[in-house]
């Protein structure tokens, strides 16, 4: 077997992969975009291993072969910082939504004992509102 | 607490498995319970926001360890009053151990806010102090400290100190000051965070100076 084939099918069953998951829905389509981008370079690379010793002389790197792990690392990191951009994203969110809904919660609980002072005929036959006090 | 002041008092239950916030509100204060635990900052956040919401104008936070005592309250409160300062630190110096002086040194050094005690959980907020730290930009803090003084800062909000006396802690300890580990990770954490907001905060002056000019 030759290393083109072996890239070959790495990219093929990669970018299958991808196109199932995103079928099945799992895989978000912004997502999907940057992993077949992954996918045709591993095809292009292995299907055309000149590219490689073109890019070493072009970036001064004397044993090209290095040059794609290099290249996949540098991505791994990109990867990497960007997932955790979005996760304090994620984590801002979380937390002012969980403050949020604390917040109306509370809200709630008044306005419910307001009103059940208000009108306490119309409350008294309904079983007791349920109160959220402490713990999850 | 409710039988000294005569504020409303409100209690953020972040997520506690004890019955904190039970007794809170038979005691007669209002109680916001948090459904995921976020931490010290996240629930005086949750704090701040409900008073934003409802339109307070003025927000003392405390600890609820029993450091803080109601009695402490109105001197603090006539600090805010009486001076141009939107936030009001009360500073308990006999708390200070020589190695939070020395953290406080140094990040003196490094913001240029000087506040003797930037750990303190007393503090007095006006209404613009509570806006701010109500927005977004608040929510990825994590305790708190330097990180609120320095946006409130960024804003052109005035910071001041008040001597103020604190009891000991009557349930746990500080979770900041804790192990020689957590100091060192607080250490390196804050100081990243000053060095981002000293950047920003060149920015922003930059910006104004343009619009006087």
């Amino acid at each position: 077997m030759t290393a083109a084939i072996t890239a070959g099918i790495i990219g093929v069953l990669l970018a299958g992969t991808i196109l199932f998951l995103v079928r099945r829905d799992h895989l978000h389509g912004s997502f999907a975009l940057w992993w077949f981008a992954i996918a045709a370079a591993i095809l292009i690379l292995g299907l055309f291993p000149p590219v490689i010793d073109w890019l070493g002389s072009l970036t001064g790197i004397y044993y090209p072969p290095i040059l794609p792990i290099v290249i996949g690392i540098g991505m791994i990191l990109i990867r990497l910082l960007k997932m955790d951009v979005d996760r304090s994203r994620y984590e801002r969110q979380m937390r002012r939504l969980t403050q949020k809904l604390a917040i109306i919660e509370q809200e709630l609980r008044e306005t419910r004992d307001e009103l059940a002072k208000k009108r306490p005929a119309e409350f008294s036959d309904t079983p007791p509102a349920p109160r959220v006090v402490g713990g999850r | 607490m409710l039988a000294h002041t005569p504020c409303n008092v409100l209690v953020v239950d972040d997520a506690s498995s004890d019955l904190t916030a039970r007794a809170a509100a038979h005691a007669g204060a209002s109680v916001i319970s948090l459904a995921n635990q976020l931490g010290a900052w996240g629930a005086t956040q949750a704090g701040i926001r409900y008073a934003h919401r409802n339109g307070y104008r003025t927000v003392v936070t405390l600890d609820a360890d029993g450091q803080h005592d109601p009695f402490q309250l109105p001197p603090l409160l006539a600090a805010l009053r009486d001076s141009d300062a939107n936030v009001i630190i009360g500073t308990c110096s006999e708390r200070l151990s020589k190695a939070k002086r020395l953290a406080a040194r140094y990040f003196r050094f490094i913001t240029g806010i000087a506040v003797q005690d930037f750990t303190s959980g007393l503090r007095v907020y006006d209404r613009r102090a509570i806006r701010t730290l109500a927005s977004r930009e608040a929510s990825l803090l994590d305790y708190q400290d330097l990180g609120v003084l320095m946006l409130l800062r960024k804003k052109g909000l005035v910071l001041k100190e008040s001597p103020t006396r604190m009891s000991p802690r009557r349930s746990g300890g500080s979770r900041v000051f804790s192990s020689w580990r957590m100091v060192v990770r607080y250490m390196m954490h804050t100081t990243v965070l000053c060095f981002a907001q000293i950047s920003a905060r060149g920015r922003i002056g930059r910006r104004r100076a343009k619009a006087g000019a």
